[in-house]
C-alpha cells in the first residue's frame, strides 16, 4: 500500500544542512495500524507529511497502491493525490471556525461533488458518536469533540489513508484513548492509519511500531510487549 | 523601559515579518497626509497672493457707477468728489471712461469677441487706484496719451496665445497698438456682466488712456466711472453718502451706484472660491485620512491578535502591562511615522501639482507657493495621531485579557457572544464550501466591518469627485439644450445704449446682409424681492411669439393680461414664490436721455422656465414701459442667412457703429465648459489617489486575511482543495466586502456630494440649480474600483499561497 524507498529529508536552517529523514525505507500494508514513534525532532512528522505530500523529500520516492507519488513536477497531481488517496487529522485538529461540525464535514464532501453530502456528513458524525452535536461550532465544543469531527472529516473522504499526527496530544488520556479506539477501527474497517506519536503508551495498541530517532529507523515490528487492548492502556 | 533599543529591535522584527502590509498602510496614511498637506497648502497660497496682488495694484475701495448711458465731464467730477466734507479721507480719486466695445485680434483664426474698453488716467502714480501690472511688453505712458495705444487684459492675452505687442481693432474699425499685455484688480478673474465668471475666451478688456478712450467713444472729457481708496480712518458709509449727495449736487438727474471692494465680481468670486474649496478639499483630505484610521486599525487589530499568545506570556512572567503596550504601539507609531515621511513627499507631489495648475490657470500678479509649514505640521499630526490613536483599542482590549485566556489555544476563533454569535448561525444557501466566505466574513463582523469601511470611504471619495462633475455637466447639459432649442445658430448682439427700434443701428442689424432674421429684445439687471429674500437677475424683454427663440416653461403661460415675469425654478424657490403668486421686481426706470433710477415694480409670475440659470427672468417687450423702454431696444437676436457663418455676421456688424457685442449663443456653454475642464484637471489628480487608495486598502486586508487565516487555507490544501479554489474563495469573501463597500461608499458619497453641493451653491455659483448626478460612468468607475479591483486582488497572492510551507503552516498555533 505505502513504500518509501530510500527518503532523505533536508532542511538548510542558514548555513547549516538539517537533516531530518536519511534513507529511509518503509513499507505500510493496506489495513495496517501502524505507530510512528519518536522524541521531537526524531523526523516522524515529516515522514507523515512526506507521505501525504505535504512535503517533497530530497532524495527517494514513495509509492502509493504501486504509483509513484508525484513529487516536485506536478502540484495539482499532488492536491490531487491528497483529495483522493490520503486524509489527514492534526494535532490541533484544524478545523474551520466558522463552519459547524457538520459544515466542517460535509465540506470534504462538497469539495467532492459527493451527492448527499449532508446526509453522509451526518452520519460519519454519528459514527464518531457526535449524532447530538451536528450543528455546535468547533468552540462550542470539547477538545475530544473537536478531534472527532476533525476524524470524521477525515473518515468522510473516504480515502484508503488515514494520516495522524499527535491525535492525542492535545487530550485528556480518556478522550485520547476514545479517539485512539476510534482511529483502530478504522484499521479493521480496511483503512491503513499512521499513527504519529511520542507517547509510547498508545504504540502498545499498535499492529506495529515504528521507532525513529535522528531521522533513522531504529525499530520496526510488533509493540514491545505485545499488542494489548485499548483498556489496558494508561499514561 | 529601560532598553528603548531592544524595544525597537523588536518592533523592527515585527514591522519586516509584515513589511509588505507595513508599507501599504503607510502609503494609505501617506495619501492621506500627503492629500490634506498638498490641498491644504493652496489655500493660503491663494489668499496670501489674492492679498498682496490686490494690495500691490491698489484695489478700489469704493467705486462709483454711472447709470447706463450717463456721462460727466471728468474734470467736475473730481471737483465735487474734493468737495466733500470728509475729503481728506479720500486718498485717491481716479475718473474712468468704460464703454462696451467689439475686440477683433484675428491672426489665422478668426477671433472676434466682445470686449471692454477702459479708459484710465496716466500719469507718474498710475498705481494710485487699481494699477495695471504688466505681465509682457511695456506699461502706457504719458506719451502714449490721447494716441491708439492700449494694454491688452493678460487672461485674455494668454487664453488665445497673443504675442506681448500687435495690433486689434475695436468697435467702428478702429485700430488700436497694444503695447503690452496686463492685469488689473477687477479682472484678475475675467468676469462680464452677461456671464458671471471666467470669460477670458470671450471677453476682452482692452486698457488705454483716458483721452484715448474719450475720442474713441466720443465724449471728449467725459466719463461714466470713479473708482477711489479711502484712508484706513475713513468710514465707508460716511464718504459714500458725501459723494452722492456731491454728485447729485453738480450733475442733476444723473443716476449712481456705489460698489464695495466686496461687491466687486472677480473679488467675491476669487475669495468666495477660497471658502468653499477649503471645505472641499479638507472633505476629500479627511476621507482620505479616515481611510487610512480604518486601514492601519484593521492592520495594528490583527497584528496585536496574532501577538496575542506572546502577550499572554508576558504576562504570564509578570510584565506590566504598559510595557506589554508597548511594543504593537511602538508599532503603530512608526507605521504612523513611515506614512507621514511618504506623506510628506506625496504632500510636497501633490501641492507641486496644484501649485503649477493654479498659476496656469488663475494667473495672479503674484503668485507664490512658500512650503507651508504649519499645513504639513497639521498632517503630520494627524498622520501620527490617527493611525496611533487607532492601534490604541486593540492594544488596550489586548491588554486586558487574563493570561490564561491569551495563551489558551482557540482564543481567537470567534466566541459564542453578541452579534459574532448571531450572525454565525444565520442559515446560508448553498455547499459549505461555498458558504465559506460569508461565514467567515459573519464570524468577525468587525473586522470585515472595518475593511468594507476602509474601502467605502474610498468609493466615498470617487463618487463624491466624480459625481461633482456629472453634476455640472448635467446642468450645462440642461442649460445647452435650453440655450439652443431649434436654433442652434441663433447669435446675440449687444448695442451700445438704448435705441428706438428704427435707430439706425438697429436698422443695421436688421437688413445686415449675412442676417436672416433679427429679434428685438432688452436686457436689464435688475433685483427680485420677496420679504427679505432676493435675487438678482437679468432681465430680458421680448417678444414672446418671436420666431426664434422663447423661453421652455416648466410651468404657467408666456401671455399675461398684466405686467408678468418668467423666472427660474431656483429664483420661485429660492424666494418661495409660485406661478400666479405676485413678486418685487426691483428694476431701472428711464428718466431722461441718460438718466435711470432704480424703481420697484409689483408683478406677476406667470411662468417658470426651463434654464437651471438662476438669474435668467424673462418678460414680454409690451411691458417695457415698465422701464421707460417703450419701442426701445439694446439687443436683438439672430439667425444668420444661408450660407453665411457666424464671423460672417461678427464682420459686419463689427463695422457698424452702436454695436457693442455679437456673440453666439453657443458660446455660453464654450464658457462653462471651459470651466468644467479646470475641475476636471482638478479632480483627476484626485481620482488616481482615490484609485490608489482603494486598491492599497483592499490589498492589505486581503493580505492581511490570508496571513490569518493561513492555517485553515493550508488544511484545505492539506485535504486536497487547489489554490484556484481557495483564491477562488477568498475572492468572494473579497466580491461580498467590494459589493457592500461599494454599496456603503455610493451612499456616502452622494451624501457628500449633496454637502459640498449645498455649501458651494451658497457662496460660489449661487446662480445654479444643481441636483446631485451620477452618471453611469461613474457608477461603473466606482464598481470597477470597489468590486472588480478588491475582488482581484487575492490574484495578487497567488504566489504567497502556492509558496506556502504547508507542515510548518499546519503546525503553527494560531
Amino acid at each position: 500500500m505505502i513504500h518509501l524507498e530510500n527518503i532523505s529529508k533536508r532542511y538548510q536552517v542558514g548555513d547549516v544542512s538539517v537533516s531530518a529523514l536519511d534513507n529511509v525505507s518503509l513499507t505500510v500494508e493496506k489495513g495496517e495500524f501502524v505507530v510512528v514513534l519518536g522524541p521531537s525532532g526524531s523526523g516522524k512528522t515529516t515522514m507523515l507529511n512526506v507521505i501525504g505530500a505535504l512535503d517533497v523529500p530530497t532524495e527517494g520516492q514513495v509509492y502509493i497502491n504501486g504509483d509513484r507519488l508525484p513529487l516536485v513536477s506536478k502540484q495539482t497531481d499532488r492536491f490531487k493525490f491528497r483529495r483522493e488517496t490520503v486524509s489527514f487529522i492534526f494535532q490541533s485538529f484544524n478545523l474551520f471556525p466558522s463552519l459547524t461540525a457538520l459544515e466542517n464535514v460535509q465540506l470534504v464532501l462538497d469539495m467532492a461533488d459527493a451527492p448527499d453530502a449532508r446526509e453522509k456528513a451526518i452520519e460519519v458524525l454519528n459514527d464518531v458518536g457526535l449524532g447530538e452535536r451536528i450543528n455546535h461550532f468547533p468552540h462550542e465544543l470539547s477538545g475530544g469533540e473537536q478531534q472527532r469531527v476533525a476524524i470524521a472529516r477525515a473518515l468522510a473522504t473516504g480515502n484508503p489513508v488515514l494520516l495522524a499526527d499527535e491525535p492525542t496530544g492535545e487530550l485528556d488520556f480518556r478522550t485520547g484513548v476514545q479517539i485512539l479506539d476510534l482511529l483502530r477501527r478504522q484499521a479493521e474497517a480496511g483503512k491503513t492509519v499512521l499513527v504519529v506519536t511520542h507517547n509510547r503508551e498508545i504504540s502498545r495498541v499498535a499492529d506495529r511500531v515504528v521507532e525513529l530517532s535522528s531521522g533513522h529507523i531504529i525499530s520496526d515490528g510488533a509493540p514491545r510487549g505485545g499488542k494489548v487492548s485499548i483498556a489496558e492502556l494508561s499514561w | 523601559m529601560t532598553n528603548l533599543r531592544f524595544w525597537l529591535r523588536w518592533s523592527w522584527r515585527d514591522l519586516r515579518e509584515r513589511w509588505l502590509q507595513v508599507a501599504a498602510i503607510a502609503l494609505i496614511i501617506a495619501l492621506g497626509t500627503g492629500t490634506y498637506a498638498g490641498l491644504g497648502s493652496s489655500m493660503p497660497w491663494r489668499e496670501q497672493s489674492y492679498d498682496t496682488s490686490y494690495a500691490q495694484l491698489n484695489m478700489y475701495d469704493m467705486r462709483v457707477l454711472f447709470t447706463n448711458g450717463s456721462y460727466v465731464n471728468g474734470e467736475e467730477l473730481i471737483a465735487a468728489v474734493e468737495s466733500i466734507e470728509h475729503a481728506g479721507w479720500i486718498e485717491a480719486a481716479e475718473p474712468r471712461l468704460i464703454a462696451p466695445t467689439l475686440v477683433d485680434v484675428s491672426d489665422g483664426e478668426d477671433v472676434l469677441v466682445p470686449g471692454r474698453i477702459m479708459g484710465v488716467t496716466i500719469s507718474e502714480d498710475r498705481s494710485a487706484v487699481n494699477g495695471i501690472h504688466i505681465n509682457a511688453g511695456r506699461s502706457l505712458t504719458a506719451e502714449d496719451s490721447g494716441q491708439p495705444r492700449a494694454i491688452l487684459e493678460y487672461n485674455f492675452a494668454a487664453y488665445y496665445d497673443l504675442p506681448p505687442q500687435g495690433t486689434i481693432l475695436i468697435s467702428g474699425g478702429q485700430a488700436l497698438d497694444y503695447v503690452g499685455q496686463g492685469m488689473t484688480p477687477e479682472y484678475f478673474m475675467v468676469i462680464s456682466d452677461e456671464i458671471g465668471f471666467k470669460e477670458e475666451s470671450d471677453f476682452a478688456v482692452v486698457m488705454l488712456p483716458l483721452e484715448t478712450a474719450q475720442t474713441l467713444t466720443d465724449h471728449p472729457e467725459q466719463v461714466n466711472d470713479l473708482v477711489l481708496t479711502l484712508a484706513d480712518e475713513a468710514d465707508w458709509e460716511t464718504v459714500r453718502a458725501e459723494v452722492e449727495a456731491a454728485i447729485a449736487a453738480h450733475f442733476r438727474g444723473t443716476g449712481v451706484s456705489f460698489m464695495h471692494t466686496e461687491d466687486d465680481p472677480a473679488y467675491t468670486m476669487l475669495y468666495g472660491d477660497l471658502e468653499g474649496d477649503d471645505q472641499i478639499f479638507k472633505l476629500i483630505a479627511y476621507l482620505f485620512l479616515a481611510g487610512a484610521a480604518f486601514g492601519t486599525f484593521n492592520l495594528s487589530s490583527r497584528i496585536v491578535e496574532a501577538q496575542r499568545r506572546q502577550i499572554g506570556v508576558g504576562m504570564a512572567l509578570g510584565l506590566p502591562r504598559r510595557l506589554l503596550a508597548f511594543r504593537p504601539l511602538l508599532v503603530g507609531a512608526q507605521i504612523a511615522l513611515l506614512g507621514v515621511v511618504f506623506g510628506v513627499l506625496i504632500g510636497v507631489l501633490i501641492s507641486n501639482l496644484f501649485g503649477g495648475m493654479m498659476r496656469d490657470l488663475m494667473p495672479m500678479p503674484v503668485f507664490e507657493t512658500p512650503f507651508q509649514w504649519g499645513i504639513f505640521a497639521q498632517a503630520a499630526v494627524l498622520g501620527i495621531g490617527l493611525p496611533l490613536a487607532a492601534t490604541f483599542y486593540p492594544v488596550w482590549r489586548a491588554v486586558r485579557v487574563q493570561p490564561i485566556d491569551a495563551i489558551k489555544t482557540g482564543h481567537l476563533i470567534a466566541k459564542g457572544g453578541g452579534l459574532t454569535s448571531l450572525l454565525a448561525r444565520v442559515p446560508l444557501p448553498g455547499k459549505s464550501f461555498t458558504q465559506m466566505p460569508l461565514r467567515n466574513l459573519l464570524r468577525a463582523p468587525r473586522r470585515t466591518l472595518l475593511t468594507l469601511l476602509g474601502v467605502a470611504m474610498a468609493i466615498t471619495t470617487q463618487i463624491a469627485m466624480i459625481g461633482m462633475l456629472d453634476t455640472f455637466n448635467e446642468v450645462i447639459d440642461q442649460g445647452e439644450q435650453e440655450f439652443m432649442q431649434d436654433s442652434p445658430d441663433r447669435m446675440i448682439v449687444a448695442l451700445n445704449n438704448f435705441y428706438p427700434v428704427n435707430a439706425e443701428p438697429v436698422l443695421a442689424v436688421e437688413q445686415a446682409g449675412p442676417v436672416a432674421e433679427a429679434v428685438p429684445a432688452i436686457q436689464l439687471g435688475g433685483e427680485l424681492l420677496r420679504g427679505n429674500d432676493s435675487v438678482e437677475i437679468s432681465l430680458e424683454l421680448l417678444d414672446l411669439d418671436n420666431p426664434l427663440w422663447t423661453p421652455n416653461l416648466l410651468e404657467g403661460r408666456l401671455e399675461s393680461d398684466g405686467p408678468g415675469i418668467i423666472i427660474a425654478e431656483k429664483a420661485a424657490d429660492d424666494l418661495g414664490v409660485g406661478v400666479g403668486d405676485t413678486i418685487t421686481l426691483k428694476h431701472p426706470r428711464r428718466e431722461g436721455m441718460f438718466a435711470y433710477h432704480m424703481v420697484e415694480s409689483e408683478i406677476e409670475v406667470i411662468a417658470i422656465h426651463a434654464n437651471p440659470l438662476r438669474y435668467l427672468s424673462y418678460m414680454s417687450r409690451d411691458q417695457a414701459g415698465l422701464m421707460g423702454l417703450e419701442n426701445m431696444v439694446n439687443v436683438l437676436y439672430l439667425n444668420p442667412a444661408d450660407g453665411s457663418t457666424a464671423t460672417d455676421v461678427k464682420r459686419v456688424l463689427f463695422a457698424q457703429p452702436g454695436i457693442a457685442s455679437v456673440r453666439e449663443v453657443g458660446m455660453f456653454i464654450r464658457i462653462f465648459r471651459d470651466m468644467m475642464s479646470l475641475l476636471v484637471g482638478f479632480m483627476s489628480v484626485v481620482v488616481i489617489a482615490v484609485l490608489a487608495l482603494a486598491f492599497l486598502i483592499a490589498f492589505n486586508s486581503t493580505s492581511i486575511n490570508v496571513d490569518e487565516r493561513a492555517r485553515e487555507i493550508a488544511t484545505l490544501f492539506a485535504f486536497g482543495v487547489p489554490v484556484r479554489t481557495v483564491t477562488r474563495m477568498t475572492m468572494v469573501e473579497n466580491l461580498i466586502t467590494g459589493i457592500l463597500g461599494t454599496l456603503i461608499g455610493i451612499g456616502l458619497g452622494l451624501l457628500s456630494l449633496q454637502w459640498m453641493l449645498d455649501s458651494r451653491i451658497e457662496t460660489m455659483l449661487p446662480d445654479l440649480s444643481l441636483s446631485v448626478v451620477l452618471s453611469p460612468l461613474a457608477l461603473a468607475l466606482a464598481i470597477l474600483l470597489g468590486v472588480v479591483v478588491v475582488t482581484l486582488t487575492p490574484l495578487l497572492n497567488l504566489r504567497k499561497l502556492t509558496r506556502m510551507n504547508l507542515p510548518s503552516t499546519l503546525r503553527v498555533v494560531e
